[in-house]
Formats: C-alpha cells, structure tokens, sequence
C-alpha cells in the first residue's frame, strides 16, 4: 500500500474538517487531513463559543433552530468536557419591545427549544452581573463551548481510528485526470518540503477559504465574507449566556468561557482579500463596549483582554450569484453532480453548533461515492477525553486529592488528563499561571497533539490565553518547544511571532490596563530579556 | 506633617531624589507603593553613557558597587546588548567572544533561566556550551510551594545554602573556563556573588532570569536602608491621591493611607512613573496623570498611540507629563512652581535627559539642583 494513499483528503482542520475526519475514521476509511496553518485558525476559533441552544434563530429561521437544539443536546453527551452547561438568558430591557417575547417563546416551543419566561426579579437573582433595569426574562438551555478543545479532540479521535493529519501544509494544487480529481500536491509551509497525495475522493471543508480551493479544483461557489468581531474580557462577569430578546443585531451575546467572557458580534461584508488578515476597527471596538454594557452594566468597567474578528463562510444560493439570498444553513455540494467534477465534495455554510451533522451529512456523501454502507456513530460515541460528564469528578478519580491546576487540567482534557505526568516537581511545575498549565500537560500537548509552534500549544493548552497574555509563560513555554524540537533557533522567531500575535489583540483596545501590561511586556522582552 | 521636600514615588527616581536631599541635610518624606521598576531592573544603566562620579558616590554609599567598562553584556535569551555602567555582579564584556567553553547551570525544574537560549547564542559566537542541571533537597517541593520556582523564592534559599550549590558546581566543572549561573544570589546578602566568584576555579557569570530581578530588589532594598540611615521617611505601602493646589503653588497633598493628615512641603517631586507604575493612566479617550490632573504631551487619536508591529517602538512609550526647562510640570498651561517631574512620568519628552534608569537618575539630580539653587535663592532674598 503507497503511504501516500487515502480512501478520503478531508482539506481544512477547522471543526467541520476535524469532525468529517472523525466521521469518514469511524466508518472505517483510511482518511489523511491537510491544514496549510493550524487548528481553529479560521471561523472556528473566532467566534463566541456559544453552544446555542437554537433560540436566537427560533424568530427567523426555524430550521436552523432544530438543527441547533439537537445537536447542543448531542454536544453535552459526546463533548463534555467541551462543554459548560451555564444555561442562557434572553432578556428585555426597557428600549426593547415587550411584545417580542411572546412570539420568541412559542417560536422556540415549536423548534423544541425549552424556553421558560421567568420574572426579571428570579433573572437577577440567577445571573446577577445581568443588566437590573431588565423588564422580561426568558431561560433556555444555551451553554458555552471551547472550540480549540471540541477540534482537537475530533481530530484526535480520528487519529485514534487511525487517521492522519498534516497542519501547516498547504494543498498548491489538485492531481486530476479528466473530469476527476484523483488526489493533492502540497507544500509544507515551516519546511518547505512537497509532497502529492491520493485519494478517490477529497473534501473541501475549508470555510470561507473553499471558494479559494474550489476554484483550484476547477468549480465555482459564490461564497460571502461577513466579518464578525468580538472583545475578550479578562473576568468571567457572567455565568450564564446573556441574550437579547429581540430581532438578532450586533454585540447581543454574552458568552461565559473558562475564566473570560465574550462579547459579540459584528457583522460586515469584507472583501475575500482581506480574510487573511482581519482586523477590529476602533467603531467596532466602541459598539462592543457600549452594547455589552446593557447586558451587563459591570462590563465597562471590566478589563478587556483581546479583540479578534471571525469570518462567516455564508453561502449564497446557486441561482442566485447576487448573493442576496444568502443561507446560514449547511451546504454540502456534490461536485459530479453539480458541476460534473467527480471524486471532490464541498462542505461549508453552516455554523459550529451543527458541525457534527455538517460532517455526517459530508461523511454520508462520500461514503455514497465509496460504496461504504456504514451508519453514523458520531452521535452517541463521546470524544477522547467526554467519557465523563464532569471534571470534578474526572480530576477525584485521577488524583485523590487533586489541586486547583489538576483540577484545571482535567476540566481541559477531560479524561484524557489520566496522561499527564505528575508527581515530581519537573512535571508539576507551573508554566503558566493564569491558566494553571502545568510542564507534565505541555508535554503531553506535544507529544500527542501536533504541536509546532507556541501558538499552537495556545490552542491546545490555553497558555498564554490568561489575563497576562503569554508574558511569563511564553518564555518558559519556548524551553520546552526549543527541548522537544531540538532546536533553539527556530524557538526564538516562533517566540516573536507569538508575541506578536497576541498584540494584535491588544493594541485595537490598548488602554488601561492592557496598555499597563503591553508595555510591561515590550519592556522586558526588549530591555529585560533581549529578544 | 511638614517636610522641605515631599517624594511621591519609591522607584529608582524618587529614592535617587530623597537621597541627595536628605545628604543636603534636607527633610523629605517618599510615598512609595512598595513595588517599582527596579524589581524589573536589568542591572545596567543603559542611557548613562559617562561615569559620573556623583552616580558612582551616591550609590557606592548605599552599599552598591557599579563597575564602569565600555563594551557588551549577555542577555537572558542569548543575545548580547552594549553597555558601559552596570551593578557590579553584572558582567560587561569587551567582545561577546568571553570564553572558550562554558558551563551554564541550572536548577532542576526551574523555568525562568533559559540555559538552552543561552547556549544557542553563545554558540553562535563560537563558545562552546554544556547545560547541566543540579538537584538539592532544598529545592524539593516539600520545601517550597508547588509551582514556585520562581526567582526570589530560589534567592531566598540560595541566601542560606549558597555554598552547597557551589559545591554541586564545582563537580560538575570540567575544563570550562566560564561557568554561567541564573541571578538568583545575593537578594539579602550582598556578598555572596562575589564569595562565589572566589569560591570556583572559573570565571563566574550571572545571567538574567525572568523578573523580578533580584539585583533589582537588592538595589531598591539598598537604597530604601540608605535613605532611612540619612534620616528620611518612607512612607512604604501608600500612595499619593490628590493635591492642594493654589495659584501654581501646591501646598499639599493627600495619600491613601494618611486620610487628613495632609502632607505639606516646599517642593514636591512626582516620581510616580509611566503606565506600568500607574503615574500616568489612560482610558479609551485619554492618557492623564491621575493625582493632580497635569499636562501629559500624548496624541488624541487612539489609534495613533500604537504601532501595530510589536517589535516596532511604540509611540504611547513617549508620552508623558509636559515640563518647563526647570522640570516643572503644567497644570491646564500654568507651570506649578515647585513641583518637579520626574523619572518615566516624563516619557520622551525630555530626550536630552535620557531614558530607564538614565532618565530616572539624570532628571532626579536635576530636580534636586533646582530645588536647593532655589532655596538658596530664597533664603537671599
């Protein structure tokens, strides 16, 4: 058997790339994923981290909101450890029509969404960083989702069934002979090193960049940038969702993750040039504030840690190349019978509460292509690590009497956390403060989960994610890359475009004290350490 | 309370101030908030290109010897830096080419000494390298808290069993004619890098950690004991709030701790740092300076206060309390007669007085010659 061959290429290692590799995996198929940067680099990791319960669609668009509902009811199960399940709140104020809630309520009923009109007085009660001038209160079942955690482990688990993956290659081209597309070239972007690979069938799962790559294949899909930013704050004000009660609009969400809260979104039409390089205009940042202040007074007085932008992959139908009507639904196209291009398949639109079903729904298509007859399992089979529903527990069974960083770990990992080495002090030693990571889980980070560069080891460990943004952590982080990797050289520039990055995030809302601790950090990493 | 001269700020700035004040025979009260910028201290005087004696003195009396050469100093991660007045522990060389082999050692499990950064940048010039890491039961968690390794708790330990680390050095050298060990000695007792300097057959270099630094503490602690030896009061642990200002005379002022019992002066000195040390703050429509409301020199354009390129110098760096030629600060265009700015409050604005610990030591003399030519002028008149 050529090592270069697949049943399936699935090309994007966002969650609907990981989630398809997990699906074709667990149907058996020997499947490769390619990623020209990292996990959750795109869309994926840039947005709220809502598990939406599916209300906020409920008004407008029904299906969406049956999509949703059932799949946050199979995340809870499958994701665990993914998961916080805070519960969410849709509130009125008083600028906001009354009238609305009612129609909200029975939308959501018909949807299946258990939605329950509670007195402001008991909503105050339950959330008290929610706005106290509140006039209604609605509670549904919307929770918090890490989508850093939720893509590797769907990528993890395709590895445990034997998949491969190869992030930070780029596919340059399609092998094709006729009117099929028979496999890949690619480009490892750190080595340069290229490589083709082979598969009967290969799916586009690459967001809003799959129009790039369909284009490549020879096909054509009118896709949409919409730019949604959004602010990091550096205390979790809040334990429940907070919504507005009323016509979807900008900044309406509150989003309790981990020890932050988000705030968002925007939502703007953006040329495809600039995807790569989003930025948050200071008019955003200003919106954000004084929007997120009426869901929770406390907010504009509560540090901001970063502003970043996402970018929805919106569809536009094909009869319709004005894009006017567009679709947020999912949008899996069969290019042989659509544009006659056997062996390559495109799944996109969508949103991360339904990446489970986008990535059946593309799973099923390829199967069909392949002639497989296996059933979907992915619904009932937990992810690595969601074996057990809470942490706590997970932490107890592990360790006795686990510390708060153990306890961090395994609210982390979820199972899986029964791998980090512990118990001397080379592995118990804390790297990262903030975020309690310690040696033993960077380690296992690296070992297990594709770890190249300190910004990777972000998305996989939270370092540098706390309220000092990688200040202390990413130096002493760096070691341990610089040890892993054998090389010191490579360490120092990673190191760089690690701090890099994070400024990007904190100079669009560079005051106070972010300013204190930007220029805290310029100081030492200049002056103190010599970088 | 009454003093000739009121310090607010306990940083490099203010103690630099109350020193020469006191030695003046003047009396002067320092607020400090207990922490500065010299907890943060490299251990070289990178803007004081010149020996100046009157640096030299003042702090050869607090206990802290600096060594004056002009050439390169080793950097944490490897990289060299040029230098010429540095805190004696502090190794300047003429060329980054200092040895032939080196040792570098490190304590197990310690993260915030970066031995394969070093060795990497010493490598490139041509040194050869060897990392070993010692183990002493002292450090074992069961003696220091879980996820302490941090420097000073290293340092407080070292103060006691310096010598069996030398010990464990001493082993593990070989024909390294350089051994190069994390700045984590001498945080109480001063002497101990130069007895470990005596103590090994070879040349023995301190390299930087991740802050704090412990020169940096011992340098603050050093000049804080000084101070108070010169009769001075240090208010440890308050802060300036506000300030009786009338007709550009401040007469006094009020701090956190002391509620009415304001703080009257002759002069006073505001030495309470840039951002980082909250002497200036800022929000999303201004920068400003939180306890009299002066002048600061910035861009009102938010945007413009940053250069999206982290490496890049950052404009927000040079923003700060606007002064006349004398060092006194304005209050809505009005100079303040005898108040004096001094130290980071003033950014960039002063480039003619340096920056860091230059700015700091430079603008501090300066305020002190103006405020002693101006009582002496006044006891003329």
């Amino acid at each position: 058997m050529n090592p270069n061959e697949f049943d399936v290429i699935i090309i994007g290692g966002g969650i609907t790339g990981a989630g398809t590799q997990r699906d074709c995996a667990m149907r058996g198929l020997r499947t490769l994923l390619i990623e020209r940067s990292d996990i959750a680099t795109g869309a994926t990791g840039r947005n709220h981290g809502l598990l939406h319960s599916g209300a906020r669609y409920a008004v407008n668009d029904p299906e969406s909101a049956e999509e949703c509902i059932r799949e946050n009811m199979i995340l809870r199960t499958i994701a665990a450890h993914c998961i916080d399940e805070t519960e969410g709140l849709f509130i009125t104020l008083p600028e906001d029509d009354l009238a609305y809630q009612q129609n909200f309520v029975e939308s959501c009923r018909k949807a299946g969404i258990g939605a329950e009109i509670i007195d402001p007085d008991l909503a105050r009660r339950l959330e008290p960083s929610v706005n106290p001038e509140l006039i209604g209160a609605v509670k549904v079942p919307d929770g918090s989702v890490d989508p850093f955690r939720l893509c590797a482990a769907n990528m993890l688990d395709a590895k445990l069934h034997g998949g491969q993956v190869r992030l930070h290659t780029e596919v340059t081209g399609f092998i094709r002979e006729g009117d099929t597309i028979k496999g890949v070239h690619t480009r490892n972007r750190q080595t340069g090193e290229e490589a083709d690979f082979y598969a009967p069938v290969t799916v586009n799962a690459c967001g809003i960049w799959g129009q790039h790559m369909a284009e490549l294949a020879g096909v054509r899909i009118g896709m949409f940038p919409a730019k949604g930013a959004l602010l990091i704050f550096a205390h979790r004000v809040n334990n429940m969702v907070i919504n507005r009660c009323r016509k979807p609009s900008n900044a309406d969400i509150l989003v309790p993750g981990d020890t932050v809260c988000v705030i968002g979104t925007t939502s703007t039409r953006i040329p495809f040039e600039e995807c790569d390089h989003v930025a948050v205009t200071p008019d955003e940042v200003d919106l954000l504030i004084t929007e997120g202040a009426k869901l929770a007074p406390s907010l504009s007085s509560t540090r901001i840690l970063r502003a970043y932008a996402g970018v929805r992959p919106l569809v536009s139908a094909d009869d319709d190349p004005s894009g006017r009507n567009i679709s947020r639904g999912i949008v899996c196209l069969d290019h042989e019978s659509r544009d006659g291009l056997k062996g390559f398949v495109t799944i996109t639109g969508g949103k991360l509460m339904t990446y489970r079903l986008m990535a059946e729904i593309a799973t099923d298509t390829v199967c069909r292509k392949l002639g497989v007859d296996k059933p979907c399992t992915t619904a009932t089979t937990p992810l690595p690590g969601s074996e057990e529903r809470s942490y706590e527990a997970v932490a107890q069974k592990i360790w006795e009497a686990p510390s708060t960083a153990q306890k961090a770990a395994a609210s982390r990992m979820g199972t899986r956390a029964s791998r980090i080495r512990t118990g001397d002090r080379r592995d118990d030693a804390l790297i990262c403060e903030c975020e309690e990571v310690s040696v033993g889980e960077i380690n296992a980070a690296i070992e297990r989960m594709d770890v190249s560069t300190l910004t990777d080891l972000r998305r996989r460990t939270r370092v540098g994610m706390g309220t000092c943004q990688g200040e202390f952590c990413a130096c002493r982080a760096a070691g341990l890359l610089a040890k892993a990797h054998g090389c010191v050289e490579r360490e120092r520039k990673d190191l760089a475009d690690f701090l890099q990055e994070r400024w990007k995030g904190n100079f669009p809302i560079g005051w106070g004290d972010t300013l204190r601790e930007a220029e805290y950090t310029q100081w030492v990493y200049k002056h103190v350490l010599g970088l | 309370m009454k003093f000739d001269s009121v310090i607010m700020g306990g940083g490099l700035a203010g103690m630099v101030a109350g020193i020469s004040l006191q030695q003046e025979g003047k009396s002067t009260a320092v607020i400090s908030t207990g922490q500065s910028c010299l907890h943060f201290f490299s251990g070289s005087f990178e803007s004081l290109a010149e020996p100046s004696p009157r640096v030299a003195e003042l702090f050869s009396q607090a206990g802290i010897r600096l060594h004056y050469q002009k050439g390169v100093r080793l950097m944490p991660l490897g990289s060299f830096q040029e230098s010429a007045l540095a805190l004696e522990d502090i190794d300047i060389f003429p060329t980054p080419q200092f040895s032939r082999r080196t040792l570098i050692v490190n304590f197990m499990g310690y993260h915030d000494f970066f031995s394969s950064f070093l060795a990497e940048g010493l490598e490139k010039q041509g040194i050869q390298c060897r990392i070993r890491f010692i183990n002493l039961p002292e450090l074992e968690p069961t003696e220091m808290a879980r996820g302490e390794m941090r420097p000073v708790q290293i340092a407080r330990t070292m103060d006691r069993i310096w010598e069996k680390a030398v010990q464990e050095i001493r082993l593990l050298l070989k024909d390294e004619d350089t051994v190069i060990l994390p700045q984590v000695f001498g945080l109480q007792d001063i002497s101990v890098p130069s007895r470990i300097r005596q103590a090994l057959p070879a040349r023995v270099v301190f390299a930087g950690t991740m802050p704090p630094s412990i020169p940096g503490i011992r340098t603050q602690m050093l000049l804080k004991k000084r101070y108070q030896l010169l009769g001075g009061t240090f208010l440890m642990g308050d802060e300036a709030v506000r300030a009786h200002i009338h007709d550009g005379v401040v007469h006094s002022i009020v701090t956190k701790n002391l509620d009415s019992h304001y703080l009257e002066g002759d002069s006073f000195i505001l030495a309470t740092g840039g951002l980082f040390s909250k002497g200036l703050k800022s929000n999303p429509f201004q920068i400003f300076e939180p306890v009299m409301g002066l002048d600061v020199e910035y861009a009102e354009d938010r945007n413009t206060w940053y250069n999206p390129s982290f490496a890049e110098k950052q404009p927000y760096m040079d923003y700060g309390v606007k002064t006349d030629e004398n060092l006194h600060p304005f209050l809505e265009g009005r100079s303040v007669t005898n108040l004096y700015a001094i130290g980071s409050l003033l950014g960039n604005t002063r480039p003619e007085l340096g920056s860091g610990a230059g700015l700091a030591i430079n603008s501090a003399f300066a305020a002190v010659d103006e405020i002693l030519r101006s009582a002496q002028h006044d006891k003329e008149d």
